[in-house]
């Protein structure tokens, strides 16, 4: 028994049959980082999801996809034409040994090849059949049309991110959808979930099942007090930027460091916070008149200007420092401040490194290693999450699996 | 307690126990959905105004006038919160359906050694304490295990705890701002980053939580084995921001923000446009020449659209600030579910960028789907809260959980609790309400 218990094997022994879109890649990496083998079924070109950039060639490439590579890590490709009827033996056989088989996709894809994934569950009651599509099986919008943006805009993550109004409370900037796939992620991670509580239920009663995952619901689900705003004031809040969307206009919590680094740096109203600053600003050498009488007598008599002290005191602050120094001091001071960093600047991070938080998975093909953010988790030695494989290419393992289910096939 | 945990049929994790330390937002995210899924999630807080879940504190608040046999029936305006409750939070109702409320005073050593009675028959034990706080209770993870070598324990801080930052605080969006999220999300330099409009990064670990939860609880049902989970809300940040990291070590480029169009596609126009009426907006994504000639049909055909800059996806790309103010041109006369029914029926990815009053009033689909679910609360009555984003056959998802409750109020359960589970009398729990200890 391994004493620390890591899950990066925790799944081993079930097996994952994914078939689909974009939608799908992300969920079925994650169980793969914790142990189960995902088999890929694509078609003779390669999946959808080879299609999206960046590539790491100059020209498209279903094989140089950087974003088919970040999410199809450890997976199995499987070159086969699922819509054709030859394909029927060797689905069979997969639906007999596999644990769960991922259906993904628009509805009218998923709908189509739900019926036969129906029949063979009937002759393996224990197969978890997972569908992912953009709002589920059923309902009026069922077959509307979606991409990631669409669906930021419909569920809602979209109104609540942006940039500040203009002076008159109108806003003259687009709401914004953070970039980088999130209602993907949001949809992979559920399913993920459901999955999980699927594979429980199963150990309880031998019981397989159908789940119905619906990127709108997903993405709905994350949008914090929005919704429960509205329900119990009738309040809508408004987006600002880099900063919670509210009822009202907070402060501004962006600043810029001395080395033009954007900081998110604030004050919460706690009295060790504002101590917290006044040492800080010791510190550097500005002066000010926190914690005197002074400063006293002007929170009694205008609280308003004594906001805007604290915070112009806080920005001379954060500009009187570099980014990444400015970050160590305040949190010595227990202040969570933190510079506004790209995401490949942690790649080289003490911390990171020490976590091994990113993953080093060999690129033969380049000659090189990449690294990939690989874990959320630590086990206090090792990543809970275990990524050693890079994305397979189209059909790379199409014999080893063929062999293994003893199907003779066309393809 | 209201619901009978027999009488709801089975759920995937039935006879899990979980005692629940989390507060704020990352940590109770996660053992919300291991109630979802039939998990007895007990929820501990202590009766002094820093040992109380902040998000108690923080509107919005059921109207004063809502009551336990009422609710939203009741009407909306905005509630204050009522002096000597701690029961009236909307969102903490949200956040924490579902689970069992009761109340144990850490820094009592009683208080402790009941802990460590509830760690002996749980499953799991979740927090998310400031680095070190268990340890200095003597309820680190080393310590529970010798109690309970089964046990799961999950922790969540901002960086992680191993590592060298494993003192330094952070809330969801100092996380958000270090992993990279923040900075990926915007109209490109100058200008600054748009951020999140909320703590994202208290959300996702708890999604991640509940996987990793549910794994180590597969196994222990099966083996035994326990497990230690450290989780860091930056790391997640890195799972989310995945491709730039990646393409940056490729191109050697320092990543770069893009607003809402698609650098990775072809796809053009993409972004959101100006409906009729204050702050309506409308996301379009045209992904083939075959959309763009369908929307330009929509628009009217007009003259410029099949000037040669727009006429290929590369060329709409190249003079998209032009094809912009274009669409836009069109769009701001336009009722924006009215356009996107319109262009949906020409088979053109078109979205409302939705408010709260549009999902929750309006959108058909999560009404048809039963989205939004109605529980009881024991102090203000029946609300909506937000649903499980999945319809499983067998063993449904249900936000109620074992409960079959909205959130707990503050030691609702202790009775439940220390009596049916710890099998405390009744006089041994006045005694330790008059120590202050439960």
């Amino acid at each position: 028994m391994n004493t620390d218990g890591n899950l990066g094997n925790s799944l081993a022994g079930l097996t994952i049959v994914e078939i689909g879109d974009q939608l799908g890649d992300y969920a079925a990496m994650l169980l793969a980082g914790l142990g189960a083998e995902v088999i890929k079924l694509e078609p003779r070109d390669g999946s959808a999801s080879r299609r999206i950039g960046p590539f790491a060639s100059t020209a498209p490439d279903p094989e140089q996809s950087i974003f088919f590579w970040r999410y199809n890590l450890n997976k199995k490709s499987v070159v086969l034409d699922v819509d054709d009827q030859d394909a029927r033996p060797v689905l069979a056989a997969l639906a007999a040994r596999a644990d769960i088989v991922l259906l993904v996709g628009e509805f009218e894809t998923v709908a189509r090849r739900l019926p036969l994934w129906r029949e063979l569950a009937e002759k393996n009651p224990r197969l978890i059949v997972c569908t992912i599509t953009p709002f589920g099986l059923d309902g009026p919008h069922r077959a509307l049309k979606a991409t990631d943006l669409v669906q930021m805009a419909l569920g809602g993550i979209m109104a609540v991110c942006g940039y500040d109004p203009g002076k008159d409370g109108e806003y003259d900037t687009p709401p914004i959808a953070p970039a980088m796939w999130h209602s993907y992620h949001l949809g992979g991670e559920y399913a993920a979930v459901a999955m999980m509580a699927a594979i429980n239920f199963r150990e309880l009663s031998g019981e397989g099942q159908f789940i119905d995952v619906s990127v709108h619901e997903a993405v709905n689900t994350c949008t914090e007090v929005a919704i429960p705003t509205y329900i119990y004031s009738g309040v809508v809040v408004k987006r600002q930027t880099a900063r919670h969307a509210a009822p009202n206009i907070t402060h501004m919590r962006l600043s810029k460091s001395a080395d033009g680094v954007f900081m998110l740096a604030s004050l919460s109203p706690f009295e060790r916070e504002l101590r917290a600053l006044a040492q800080l600003a010791d510190q550097v050498g500005i002066a000010h008149v926190l914690g005197t009488e002074e400063f006293v007598q002007l929170e009694k008599d205008d609280h308003v200007a004594a906001a805007i002290y604290r915070n112009d005191l806080l920005e001379q602050v954060v500009e009187s420092l570099p980014a990444d120094e400015l970050f160590k001091r305040a949190q010595a001071h227990g202040l969570a401040w933190s510079p506004i960093r790209r995401p490949e600047e942690n790649l080289d991070d003490p911390h990171f490194a020490a976590r091994q938080s990113f993953a080093t998975i060999d690129h033969p093909e380049l000659g090189r290693d990449l690294r990939y953010p690989g874990t959320v988790a630590s086990d206090g030695h090792a990543p809970h999450f275990s990524y050693t494989r890079r994305a397979p290419r189209i059909g790379e393992h199409t014999d080893e699996v063929l062999s293994r289910l003893r199907v003779p096939t066309k393809t | 307690m209201m619901g009978d945990e027999a009488s709801k049929g089975r759920r995937a994790l039935d006879g899990v126990r979980i005692i629940d330390l989390t507060w704020l937002q990352v940590g109770p995210q996660a053992t919300r959905l291991l109630a979802t899924f039939g998990a007895q999630v007990i929820r501990v807080e202590w009766r002094e105004r820093k040992a109380i879940d902040f998000i108690r504190y923080v509107p919005p608040f059921a109207p004063d006038h809502a009551t336990a046999d009422g609710g939203r029936s009741q009407g909306v305006t905005r509630g204050h919160g009522i002096r000597g409750s701690y029961n009236r939070a909307g969102y903490f109702n949200n956040t924490n359906p579902g689970k069992y409320g009761i109340t144990l005073n850490l820094n009592h050593p009683k208080g402790r050694e009941l802990l460590r009675r509830l760690v002996r028959d749980a499953n799991a034990i979740c927090e998310n304490f400031s680095p070190g706080q268990m340890d200095k209770w003597g309820l680190g993870y080393d310590e529970l295990r010798k109690i309970n070598p089964r046990i799961i324990y999950m922790q969540t801080t901002g960086m992680g705890k191993a590592g060298v930052y494993e003192d330094y605080v952070s809330y969801g969006p100092t996380a958000q701002a270090f992993s990279g999220l923040t900075f990926l999300s915007g109209l490109p330099q100058p200008r600054p980053p748009a951020g999140w409009g909320y703590s994202y990064l208290d959300h996702s670990p708890g999604y991640f939580g509940a996987i990793m939860l549910m794994a180590a609880i597969r196994r222990q049902r099966i083996d035994g084995t326990g497990c230690y989970i450290d989780m860091s809300q930056c790391e997640t940040g890195f799972m989310l921001s995945g491709t730039s990291i990646v393409e940056h070590q490729i191109t050697g480029k320092p990543t770069a923000r893009y607003g809402n169009r698609m650098p990775f596609l072809d796809w053009s126009p993409h972004g959101a446009y100006r409906c009729i009426g204050s702050d309506n907006w409308i996301a379009l994504s045209i992904q083939s020449d075959e959309q763009w000639r369908a929307l330009t049909a929509e628009m009217g055909s007009p003259d410029w659209a099949v000037d040669d800059r727009f006429a290929s996806a590369a060329s709409r790309k190249q003079h998209e600030d032009e094809l912009d103010a274009k669409i836009t041109a069109f769009t701001i006369g336009c009722e924006r579910y009215d356009l996107m029914n319109r262009l949906q029926a020409r088979g053109i990815p078109a979205g409302v960028v939705q408010k709260a009053p549009d999902r929750f009033d309006l959108d058909p689909q999560l009404k048809a789907r039963g989205y939004y679910v109605d529980l009881p609360h024991s102090e203000i009555g029946t609300w909506p809260i937000e649903g499980f984003p999945a319809k499983l056959s067998r063993s449904p998802a249900d936000v109620g959980g074992p409960t079959g409750r909205a959130a707990p109020k503050l030691g609702e359960d202790n009775e439940f609790v220390f009596e049916k589970i710890l099998g405390l009398s009744a006089g041994e729990m006045a005694a330790l309400s008059d120590e202050g200890v439960i």
